[in-house]
């Protein structure tokens, strides 16, 4: 654990009035969104000079209570305060600055027609006469912002949008740092980056909070908690369970979920494997620079690497979502030409695919659970162009039941709300019900309670069984160490190795991932 | 992520769904708006007049279907006043006043909306043009067209009548209701069997939500986003069609106000202009109380530019009541 | 293949505002072709201050709606609060003197408080700006019909010498004016706000822009662009129509798009606006030039609308691959 927090060293921040020594502070705060609670009388407190940690599950109502802390939203009751001051709503700028809260978001807030440059200066752009802003000096000014926390791989004149996903969270992450904040606070920071790029922002990190600073994060990563946190809050079901300077990780699990787990994976690698479901040959398009695998019948193949080296391009060209420059597939042995979606479903496949914000490709929430459910496969209980409702009914029914589909909400409510586990089960309903023989699952635990993770491991060792091929990914590469027959490591668009399961170790992918590939 | 759960919510927190909900607020509007004439001008809400009056909506009520379709995918169709003024020149031109050219000029005229519709739906689908570029420089086109082409609405066969049976739409009566308002019931049925109760309305409303997730799915987004707009433009030609048979000849500028009508109708009906929610009672309690209003005013004898301020402000009113958008906090 | 000319080509290939200078080159090519082809003999200068005494009204009107398009919005009651301001300037600015101009200011205020009351609308009361717009527009026309019930009126001719003089080019000074305004614009926070707005509002409200405060500024200044466009009509035209800012809504909107301004926003420049507000005047005279019968008139301006867009979005594909590939 990080070392015991002592009294502030520097003076680098004018008067830090200390009410009971605490930075900030929420007591008894609720807050609910439509018909959810995401906080219900939680409470937190964060002293300057330390990194406190916020755990939790997705759901837990961390972010939530971040957006409460730097006042982006206001709590239905209880109070909030920094440095001893009563806050509410704060959006203008030059009253966040007074406060000295700085916040990065875990969906990114950078502007994506904007350039790096604009980002970084939008708040106060270089004046030149008449007060107007220097366009010239957006860019060296940028530069040299982004030169004081050593990052000098990002070119400030580049459109945000372009960027790649890590580093626009650097650049979001430089934004909040040059504002030398008396209270930093991080939501999920790490999870786009890179381990270099995480032990800079640990460097920075220490710095602040040996400088005084404030800092709160919200991380996943138990191994990063442990190194970073001089103390931890824990969060489950929008109220806080504990607050403590060391946890373990058994106990965190325990704290997050509510009940104590075995912990292991389901037992695959004694499920036989028959022939070839899915064959690729060369495949090219987007990131992807040659592609060629196999996948059989009752095989869970992991997909492997660093992030964004084209995972996402395969499972998305694979289904016809996204054009392939070259290459050829076969299902079940016969050549393919796959261009849209249908396509892929015809041929058998099926995707189930969780995007980074998780919202925008995947379920259709104002819609109902059992719309979202029947959706892929509303061709087959169609008479002459009506819905045969009943068939629907039942068909989406045994499904809900044979998927535990929870909440014992009826299926005619909006599938948004349901919790993140449940509509990621949602979701593989829908290609369950397609009867599909190949599942492309992409990150399908993103975001979801350790409990419904087993249930949806345990799902996927089934569906295995049952002879289905599975290709899978997930960004825990934990997951693929110990779910898969076989994993394969991308890297910079081709496969670097083919590793033979169980891996075990997720250490092992990332370092096959690292090592360098021969150019073919 | 609230506006969704908001909705979420919503549905099954009333017994009422939402959705239930707009189409009786728009009644309930409607239902203000002759309540409120009858009393400042006794004898406003009884059948005969309310008879006029729903004739005269039904020909919003046509374009509004159209406008409606497009507005659930997100889209919006600028194009209705010349299609509609066009399919109107079309019959008229085609059907020379005789009845047994009738069935080949309704043809024509239909044709040409599912045509410029599609062309439509082709440029926003397909070719990625906005919907509101396209739709608005199609409008230019077949005004364009139609000017040049009917020499200013004076060559030869301009000055044809619409054929006598088209006429008897609005003459004609089966029990007390007039044959055009039939229609419009058939046209009301239609679209709502249509969006409720077949395959491709589900696909309507799974792309109006969430377009990406559609095609994902494997949804023909682009196929339906033609259809929709083609079926714009063939309710856009029905509305002319209806028109010159109402008042016999078609004449310039025949379509111009039917373009704010049939998006005021939409709205005011409970459909939201981002897509994906909305039904058609609702819309026809939206051009109703549209019609309602203006009749109102003309009977007050409220001059014509104090109408035209007071229509805009009681389109204010009814969007603040409930046609905002649920944005988080 | 770094030498200074590919480099400038490339970058100015990928000005958002291309798409607007090319068709206004092409559009001023083939009015110079027809013109001269038809009359023998190349424009004259009286021609060239016709064209930008013309064009003025339509550079303001797409000018504002830039802005609004910009932060992802549109302004339908442009032709609303035009028509009013005409009818106003028709019907006052006719005396003598300090007078008139002292009403012209009080136009220019009465346009930009049109436009707060849209921009309230949009960003207080949260109503989708193509219906906030749309009522509003059925309000101030009726309210220009109340000032100005049949067309008629005039303009003081001091008011005239100053703004679109028939035998100087006063009228560049006025132009200059709306490109230095826009040069200045995007100089200011403010300008930079409205970018962040339009390309992503919740985040620029994550990061602290007031967009609420941002939207209503934008709608305000679209509503004076308005209202200085209907002082420019009435003095070119020397005479009041309550109905004559109907057109304008679509013009504008055609301006913006042929310029290559984003519809939903956060990216594009109201030089590209301006460019196509020239290009849609001329291509009225061309066709005229050509001898196409003014009845087609309206199908060449659908044409032209659409194929820019095309244009645009072609070249943007093309632009965004290169960078890709580089």
């Amino acid at each position: 654990m990080g070392t015991p927090s002592t009294a502030p060293t520097t003076a680098h921040h004018a008067q830090t009035p200390e009410v009971d020594g605490f930075a900030v502070r929420a007591s008894g705060v609720d807050r609910a969104f439509g018909g959810v609670q995401a906080l219900r009388d939680a409470s937190f407190a964060a002293r300057p000079a330390e990194i406190h940690a916020l755990a939790g599950e997705n759901g837990a109502g961390k972010s939530t209570l971040i957006k409460v802390l730097c006042g982006l939203i206001t709590a239905d009751r209880g109070v909030v305060e920094i440095f001893g001051q009563q806050v509410r709503r704060v959006v203008e700028p030059a009253a966040r600055r007074r406060l000295g809260v700085a916040t990065a978001f875990q969906e990114l807030s950078l502007l994506p027609d904007l350039t790096v440059a604009e980002n970084l200066l939008l708040d106060d752009p270089p004046r030149g006469r008449l007060g107007l802003v220097r366009r010239a000096r957006l860019v060296p000014e940028a530069d040299a912002v982004l030169a004081r926390f050593g990052v000098d791989y990002i070119d400030s004149r580049a459109v945000a949008g372009e960027l790649s996903v890590a580093h626009r969270q650097i650049v979001e992450l430089v934004r909040v740092l040059a504002t030398r904040p008396r209270v930093l606070i991080l939501d999920e920071p790490t999870a786009a980056l890179p381990d270099r790029q995480v032990e800079w922002l640990s460097g920075h990190m220490r710095r602040l909070r040996d400088e005084g600073c404030c800092v709160i994060f919200t991380s996943h990563r138990w191994r990063e908690i442990e190194a970073l946190a001089d103390r931890v809050t824990v969060f489950r079901n929008g109220t806080d369970v504990a607050t403590r300077e060391r946890i373990s990780e058994s106990e965190a699990v325990t704290l997050m979920s509510g009940r104590t787990f075995a912990g292991t994976y389901p037992e695959v690698f004694t499920i036989p494997i028959g022939d070839s479901a899915l064959r690729v040959e060369d495949l090219r398009g987007g990131r992807l620079d040659g592609v060629s695998f196999e996948l059989r019948r009752g095989e869970i193949l992991g997909v492997g690497g660093l992030a964004g080296q084209g995972q996402r391009d395969l499972f998305l060209t694979l289904f016809g979502a996204q054009r392939a420059a070259a290459g050829r597939l076969a299902v079940d042995g016969t050549p393919v030409s796959i261009r849209r979606p249908r396509d892929a479903i015809r041929s058998g496949m099926g995707i189930a695919y969780v995007p980074e914000d998780r919202k925008a490709e995947g379920l259709l929430l104002e819609l109902s659970t059992r719309d979202n459910i029947a959706l892929a496969t509303l061709w087959r209980r169609s008479t002459l162009g009506f819905v045969r409702r009943a068939a629907e009914r039942s068909a989406v029914a045994g499904i809900v039941r044979q998927l535990r589909i929870g909440g014992g909400r009826s299926t005619s409510q909006a599938v948004a709300t349901l919790s993140g586990g449940n509509q990621q089960k949602v979701l593989m309903a829908r290609w369950l019900l397609t009867e599909a023989r190949i599942l492309l699952l992409f990150d399908v635990t993103r975001g979801v309670d350790a409990a419904t993770k087993h249930d949806i491991y345990e799902l996927v060792a089934r569906l295995a069984a049952q002879g289905k091929a599975i290709l899978y990914y997930s960004s825990e590469t934990d997951e693929i160490a110990n779910l898969c027959h076989r994993v394969l490591v991308l890297r910079e668009g081709r496969i670097a190795a083919s590793l033979p399961g169980p891996v075990g170790d997720a250490e092992r992918i990332v370092a096959a991932a690292i090592r360098e590939v021969p150019r073919a | 992520m609230s506006a969704e759960v908001e909705g979420g919510r919503r549905r099954w927190a009333a017994g009422v769904t939402p959705g239930a909900r707009r189409v009786l607020y728009a009644f309930g509007a409607a239902a203000a708006v002759l309540a409120v004439g009858s009393v400042l001008h006794p004898g406003f809400a009884a059948w005969s007049s309310l008879r006029v009056m729903l004739v005269v909506a039904s020909f919003t009520g046509f374009v509004a279907a159209g406008q409606m379709l497009v507005v659930l995918v997100g889209g919006i169709d600028l194009s209705i006043p010349w299609v509609l003024n066009a399919a109107a020149i079309v019959l008229t031109t085609t059907s020379l006043g005789q009845t047994s050219r009738l069935p080949l000029a309704i043809a024509a005229a239909l044709g040409l909306g599912a045509l410029v519709g599609c062309v439509n739906g082709v440029g926003v689908a397909v070719l990625g043009v906005p919907a509101v570029v396209m739709t608005l420089g199609m409008d230019g086109v077949l005004q364009g067209l139609s000017l040049g082409l009917s020499k200013g609405l004076t060559c030869p066969s301009c000055g044809s009548y619409a054929p006598r049976p088209l006429r008897d739409l609005f003459v004609g009566r089966f029990l007390g209701i007039p044959a055009e308002l039939l229609v419009w019931v058939g046209v009301a049925l239609l679209v709502t069997v249509l969006l409720t109760l077949t395959t491709f309305g589900r696909r309507v409303y799974a792309v109006g939500v969430n377009a990406n997730a559609a095609f994902l799915a494997g949804l023909p987004v682009r196929a339906v986003t033609i259809a929709l707009y083609g079926l714009s433009g063939v309710f856009a030609a029905a509305a002319g069609i209806a028109l010159v048979g109402y008042g016999g000849q078609p004449s310039l500028g025949l379509g111009d106000p039917y373009l704010f009508a049939s998006i005021a109708a939409v709205v005011v009906g409970g459909v939201s202009i981002l897509g994906g929610r909305g039904h058609y009672a609702g819309v026809v309690a939206g051009a109703l109380t549209l019609v309602a209003i203006i009749t109102f005013l003309q009977a007050q004898r409220v001059p014509e530019y104090a109408r035209s301020i007071i229509y805009g402000l009681v389109i204010l009113v009814i969007l603040f009541t409930y046609g905002r958008d649920k944005a988080h906090d | 293949m770094h030498d200074p000319l590919t480099v400038t080509l490339r970058r100015l290939v990928a000005a958002p505002a291309f798409v607007g200078y090319a068709v206004l080159a092409a559009t001023a090519a083939a009015y110079l072709v027809v013109y001269t082809t038809s009359l023998g003999h190349p424009p004259t200068s009286f021609d060239y201050l016709s064209i930008l005494n013309t064009a003025l009204p339509l550079v303001y009107v797409a000018l504002g709606q830039s802005l609004v398009v910009l932060t992802g919005g549109i302004d339908l009651s442009v032709g609303g609060v035009m028509s009013l301001c005409i009818a106003i300037t028709a019907s006052t600015v006719d005396g003598p003197g300090a007078a008139a101009f002292g009403w012209v200011f009080a136009i220019l205020a009465l346009g930009a408080a049109c436009g707060a009351v849209n921009g309230l609308i949009v960003a207080r009361a949260r109503i989708a700006p193509i219906l906030t717009t749309l009522a509003t527009l059925s309000v101030f026309s009726g309210l220009a019909l109340r000032v100005l019930p049949v067309p008629g009126g005039s303009i003081s001719t001091g008011v005239r010498t100053v703004l679109t003089n028939p035998n100087q080019p006063t009228g560049l000074l006025w132009l200059a004016l709306a490109v230095g305004c826009w040069l200045a614009l995007r100089r200011t926070r403010f300008g930079m706000r409205v970018f962040a707005v339009g390309s992503d509002e919740r985040s620029a409200v994550a990061v602290g822009v007031p967009a609420a405060w941002v939207k209503v500024g934008v709608y305000t200044l679209s509503g004076l662009c308005s209202a200085l466009a209907a002082v420019f009509f009435v003095s070119t035209t020397t005479a009041g129509d309550a109905n004559a800012g109907q057109p304008f809504i679509l013009t504008s909107i055609a301006a913006v798009v042929v310029g290559g301004v984003a519809f939903s926003g956060g990216r594009g420049s109201a030089l590209g606006a301006i460019a196509g507000a020239f290009a849609l005047t001329l291509v009225i005279d061309v066709l005229f030039f050509a001898g196409i019968d003014p009845l087609y008139q309206s199908l060449f301006q659908g044409l032209f609308l659409v194929v820019a867009v095309l244009l645009g979005t072609a070249t943007a594909l093309v632009s965004r691959r290169r960078r890709a590939a580089s």
